[in-house]
C-alpha cells in the first residue's frame, strides 16, 4: 500500500487535472477570444488584447434586449418553480400511502425531451389562441425546472423530523406556526438551492424557448442565430461577460463562506 | 394547576391492529402515574391520545371532566417530553425553552426571566445561548424537560424519557423527575418499559399488555397481589405453580401441589376460571429457619453460582420447580438431595392464570 502511494497519487492528480482542463479550458479559451481585435476567432497575442468588443456590446441592442428578456424569464421561472415545488413537497410529506405516485407525477416532465415538450406546448398555445410571450416561455421553463427544484427541496425536508413538528404542536403552535417557525427555517438552504438551480436551468434553456418565444427571443436563441449568421465577435464578449459575472458570484459566495466559518 | 384525567373505554385501532383496546383509567390530579409495558403494548399510543397527537377510534378522554374530543395537541394544557426529545436544531437552548411562551405572546424581560428560571430548575443555569446540537445527552434531556415545564402544564407526559441514556444519567434524571414532580405539583404520566423507573417514581402504575390494562395499583401491590400470571411474570415473580386443588377458608387457603400442602393467600376478588400459585422467592426460607414454618420438602435439581448468592432450583414430585436464593458461602446442596423450604406469610399467592405460558 505505502509503496504504491506515489504512483497512485500521480494517477489521481493527473486525472483530476485532466478533468479540470476539460471543464475550464473551453470557456477560458472563449474568454480569450473575446479580447481578440480580429473578426476571426482565435487567441489574441497579449499586446493586441482589447476590450473593443465589450465596448461594442453597449451598442448591441438585440443582444442586450435578449439578455434582459432571459433574466426576466429566469427570475420568474425560479420564483414560480420554488414556490410550486415547496407546495408539492409539502403535499408529498402529508401524503403517506400515495407518495410514490405523487413523486412520479411531479417529476415526470423532466423526462420529456425538450423538443417534444416545446412543440406540444406551442401547438396547444396556437390552438387556444394564446399569444407567444415571456409568459409562454416561462410556462415551458417551469415544466423543465420544477422537477429539479422539487427534488432539491424534498431532499432538504430530511432535516425536518416529525418529532420537531410534534414538539411545536405540543408547545401550542398551530399548523401555520409549525410551518413558519420550524419547517421553513430548516428547509431554507433547499429553497435557496432550488431557486438558483431553476434560474440557471431557465437561463440556459434553448429548445423550449425556441418554440415558445414570441417576438423577443431569449439570449441562447439569439446567440445561436448570430453564430450561424457568422456575425460580429460581440457574441464572444457577451459570453465572456456572462462567464466573468458567474465566476465573480461564485467567488463572492466562497469568500463569504470562508469569512463566516471561524464564528461558529 | 394539576389536572385529573379520565379515560373512558378508549380504543385506538390501526386497521386490524388494536393498539389500545377498551382502556378505562382514572388518573388523579397531581398523581405520578406510570404506563408500564414492553414495546408494542400500546402505552405510547395511549400517551399520544392523551396529548392530542392522535384521536381515539372509540371512547372518551376527559380533563377535569371536560371532554377533549376535537381539541388538538396545540390547545391542550399538556406538555410532553418526547422519546426523541424533538429539540429544535436551529434554535439555541433559550430559544427552545422560550418557544412556547413566545407563542403565548410573552416577550422581553418577562420571557427571559421565565426561561432563566426554567433552566435553573433543571440545573442548566447559564446555558441559554448554547447551541442545542452541541450538548450532551443528559443536558439535551434537561432542555426538553425545561421546555415542557416552563409552560407550567397541568399534565406533563414523559415518553420513555430515559431511553438511550447511560446508567448513571438514568439514575440522576430519575431523581430529577421525582423532585420536579413534587416541586411543580402537576400530574405526571410516565411511559416506560423499565420496571425500576416505574417502581421508584410512581404513585400508581398501570401494567399494559396487548392494548389492555392488566393491573392498576400502587407499586408494592404488584408484588403482594399481582392480578394474574402475566403481571406476576412481568414484575419478576417467575415461580408460577399449577395446584391440584385449592381449599378455601375465608381469604386463606391450602393449595395442594404434587401432594404437598402449602398455605396460600387467596385473591381478594373472586377468581373465575383457572388459577395458579405465584411464589415470592423473597419470602422463602431454607436451612435452620425453615423448620418451624409451613412449607414443602423438595428435591434439588441444580444450583447456579450468581456472585452474591447461589440460585438453587428445587422440584416438586410432579416436576414443577421453584428457585430459592441461598447465601454464596453456604455449602453447595447436592443434586438429588431433599431440602425443606419454609414459607413466610404471603409467600404463596393464588392468582388468575391469565397470561400463563402453555406448559410444555
Amino acid at each position: 500500500m505505502t509503496r504504491d502511494e506515489p504512483f497512485a497519487r500521480f494517477v489521481v492528480w493527473t486525472l483530476t487535472l485532466l478533468g479540470f482542463v476539460a471543464i475550464y479550458a473551453p470557456p477560458l479559451y472563449l474568454l480569450g477570444v473575446s479580447f481578440n481585435p480580429s473578426l476571426q476567432p482565435g487567441l489574441p497575442s497579449p499586446s493586441e488584447a482589447t476590450l473593443h468588443w465589450y465596448a461594442a456590446l453597449a451598442g448591441e441592442r438585440a443582444l442586450l434586449a435578449a439578455l434582459w428578456h432571459s433574466l426576466v424569464i429566469a427570475t420568474g421561472t425560479a420564483v414560480a418553480a420554488t414556490l410550486l415545488s415547496l407546495l408539492a413537497a409539502l403535499a408529498y410529506v402529508e401524503l403517506h400511502a400515495r407518495r410514490a405516485t405523487w413523486f412520479l407525477v411531479v417529476v415526470l416532465p423532466m423526462f420529456v425531451p425538450g423538443v417534444i415538450q416545446g412543440l406540444a406546448l406551442s401547438t396547444i398555445l396556437t390552438r387556444t389562441g394564446i399569444k407567444a410571450s415571456a409568459l409562454t416561455v416561462m410556462a415551458g421553463h417551469l415544466l423543465w425546472a420544477m422537477p429539479f427544484a422539487f427534488i432539491v427541496i424534498l431532499t432538504s425536508f430530511a432535516a425536518v423530523r416529525r418529532s420537531f413538528l410534534m414538539a411545536a404542536a405540543d408547545l401550542g403552535a398551530s399548523r401555520w406556526q409549525q410551518f413558519r417557525d420550524v419547517t421553513l427555517p430548516l428547509i431554507t438552504p433547499g429553497l435557496v438551492s432550488a431557486f438558483i438551480f431553476s434560474f440557471l436551468l431557465s437561463i440556459n434553456e434553448f429548445t423550449r424557448a425556441f418554440y415558445l418565444a414570441g417576438r423577443q427571443n431569449t439570449l441562447p436563441v439569439v446567440l445561436f442565430g448570430k453564430m450561424n449568421a457568422g456575425a460580429s465577435p460581440t457574441i464572444y464578449a457577451m459570453s465572456g461577460a456572462i462567464f466573468l459575472v458567474s465566476v465573480l458570484c461564485v467567488g463572492a459566495i466562497a469568500v463569504r463562506a470562508l469569512l463566516r466559518r471561524p464564528q461558529r | 394547576m394539576a389536572i385529573a384525567i379520565g379515560i373512558d373505554n378508549v380504543s385506538r385501532h390501526f386497521g386490524p391492529l388494536r393498539a389500545v383496546d377498551g382502556v378505562s383509567l382514572d388518573i388523579k390530579a397531581g398523581e405520578f402515574f406510570t404506563l408500564l409495558g414492553s414495546s408494542g403494548c400500546g402505552k405510547s399510543t395511549l400517551l399520544k391520545l392523551i396529548g392530542g397527537f392522535d384521536a381515539p377510534s372509540a371512547g372518551r378522554i376527559t380533563f377535569d371532566g371536560k371532554d377533549m374530543a376535537g381539541i388538538p395537541a396545540n390547545r391542550r394544557p399538556v406538555n410532553t417530553v418526547f422519546q426523541g426529545l424533538g429539540l429544535f436544531p436551529h434554535m439555541t437552548v433559550a430559544q427552545n425553552v422560550g418557544y412556547g411562551l413566545r407563542l403565548r405572546g410573552l416577550r422581553g424581560k418577562v420571557l427571559d426571566d421565565k426561561v432563566a428560571e426554567a433552566l435553573e430548575l433543571v440545573q442548566l443555569a447559564g446555558f441559554g445561548p448554547r447551541d442545542v446540537n452541541l450538548l450532551s445527552g443528559g443536558q439535551r434531556q434537561r432542555v426538553a424537560l425545561a421546555r415542557a415545564l416552563v409552560m407550567e402544564p397541568g399534565i406533563l407526559l414523559l415518553d420513555e424519557p430515559l431511553t438511550g441514556l447511560d446508567e448513571g444519567l438514568r439514575q440522576q434524571m430519575r431523581d430529577e423527575f421525582g423532585r420536579l414532580h413534587k416541586r411543580t405539583g402537576a400530574t405526571f404520566i410516565l411511559v416506560t418499559h423499565n420496571q425500576d423507573e416505574a417502581l421508584s417514581l410512581s404513585d400508581r402504575i398501570a401494567v399494559m399488555h396487548a392494548g389492555r390494562i392488566e393491573q392498576v395499583d400502587q407499586p408494592q401491590r404488584f408484588f403482594d397481589q399481582p392480578a394474574n400470571a402475566f403481571v406476576a411474570r412481568f414484575v419478576g415473580i417467575e415461580a408460577l405453580l399449577r395446584p391440584e386443588t385449592v381449599e378455601r377458608h375465608g381469604d386463606e387457603g391450602i393449595a395442594t401441589i404434587a401432594g404437598q400442602k402449602l398455605p396460600v393467600k387467596l385473591a381478594t376478588t373472586a377468581q373465575s376460571g383457572s388459577t395458579v400459585i405465584a411464589v415470592r422467592s423473597d419470602r422463602l426460607v431454607v436451612g435452620d429457619g425453615a423448620a418451624p414454618l409451613p412449607g414443602a420438602t423438595l428435591t434439588v435439581v441444580e444450583s447456579v453460582f450468581r456472585g452474591l448468592h447461589r440460585d438453587v432450583k428445587l422440584a416438586f414430585a410432579d416436576g414443577q420447580t421453584i428457585v430459592v436464593a441461598i447465601p454464596a458461602d453456604r455449602d453447595i446442596p447436592a443434586v438429588g438431595a431433599a431440602m425443606k423450604v419454609g414459607m413466610k406469610p404471603g409467600a404463596a399467592i393464588e392468582i388468575s392464570s391469565s397470561g400463563m405460558p402453555e406448559a410444555g
